[in-house]
């Protein structure tokens, strides 16, 4: 499910710098699977979490089609929203360098918020790491090595992620093709079926 | 661009999704290529795999087997076993690697070991899983069934 996310990301960043971006969608992506693990590591439990947070899953599903849904009405042209996440970020004639690189990261900044949610996107291999994380927890006496020993688990798992998206998002950067611009509104359409398919798959989860 | 081709492309996905939505998950079992490995139903009982020239039952609690709950499994090598090592299950999904999932097992009476485990659940739908039950020194069973989510 990460992957559709960050090529559906890296076709909305265009010809920006997409590295920032997708550095703090991972690193609020990775935030919420160590407070996953924490929390799990301190109940000892997956499944009594995991029944907490099972509607707040299919809510962060759903916003996850939305939000791709969105990007692909973007990128095709139906809504003017392409500047939401930073792309096209213009400064004025008047304004330094150095504030419009300001004025993209703050922009950049949004993909943090994202990150954090959708790292509760319901993924099986995300719930073998939790549940590792809960049995490695139960080993330790104390309730805070649990926390600590959960935590530290789902960084490692969330870390090994990274490399594999990141090349994921790179191949995705066509600025090298020659006509971009007509595959980038192809990838547009196609967002927007990956965003129906978050939403239909977050009615019937 | 074409706005034709796209209005086209875009009628075409929505329209597949809303012939989509009304389709219950078990319309779509028939789907599943991975049914037709199933070799057990764990929902009613036990069941039984050969192993080496012993028998291997599992058993699964509490019945319906559903994911994302605590589960506990319990096997049973039938026959004079010499076991070099305390029995494992590995679960996962056949065609998916969903991560390392495994139940460590506790001797509770002579040829029985139980231990606790959780299916999770996959975000696809599919609810084929595969318990690998592997016993040191005798080999390694595999049983096939399905979940209810």
């Amino acid at each position: 499910m990460c992957g559709p996310l960050v090529v559906s990301f890296s076709l909305s960043l265009r010809d920006q710098r997409a590295i920032v971006p997708h550095l703090f969608y991972h690193t609020g992506r990775i935030l919420t699977y160590m407070a996953l693990g924490a929390v799990m590591g301190a109940a000892g439990s997956f499944t009594r979490i995991a029944a907490h947070i099972e509607s707040v899953q299919k809510g962060a599903m759903c916003f996850a089609g939305l939000l791709v849904l969105l990007m692909g009405f973007a990128m095709v042209g139906w809504l003017p929203l392409g500047r939401m996440f930073g792309s096209n970020v213009r400064a004025g004639r008047m304004l330094t360098r150095a504030f419009q690189r300001m004025a993209e990261s703050k922009a950049f900044f949004a993909y943090l918020p994202i990150g954090l949610l959708l790292g509760l996107l319901p993924c099986g291999p995300v719930y073998t790491a939790l549940l590792g994380a809960v049995r490695a927890g139960m080993e330790i006496e104390t309730v805070s090595g649990s926390i600590l020993l959960g935590a530290v688990l789902m960084l490692a798992f969330g870390a090994g992620t990274v490399p594999a998206l990141f090349i994921v998002a790179k191949l995705t950067d066509m600025g090298w093709v020659r006509f971009r611009d007509r595959l980038y509104q192809i990838g547009g359409i196609l967002m927007i079926g990956v965003g129906i398919y978050f939403i239909v798959g977050a009615i019937r989860y | 661009m074409n706005s034709r081709f796209a209005c086209k492309c875009a009628a075409a996905i929505l329209g597949a999704c809303f012939l989509l939505l009304p389709v219950k998950g078990d319309d779509l079992r028939a789907a599943d290529k991975y049914e037709e490995m199933i070799n057990c139903d764990l929902h009613s009982g036990s069941c039984i795999q050969p192993l080496g020239n012993h028998m291997l039952v599992l058993s699964v609690s509490p019945r319906p087997v559903k994911a994302m709950t605590d589960l506990m499994f319990e096997i049973v090598v039938k026959g004079d076993a010499k076991l070099t090592g305390l029995p494992f299950i590995d679960l996962g999904m056949p065609g998916m690697d969903m991560g390392k999932n495994q139940v460590t097992l506790t001797k509770r009476g002579e040829g029985t070991y139980t231990g606790a485990g959780v299916i999770v659940r996959c975000k696809s739908g599919r609810r084929t899983w595969r318990a690998t039950v592997t016993v040191p020194g005798i080999g390694s069973a595999v049983f096939i069934f399905d979940v209810i989510y």
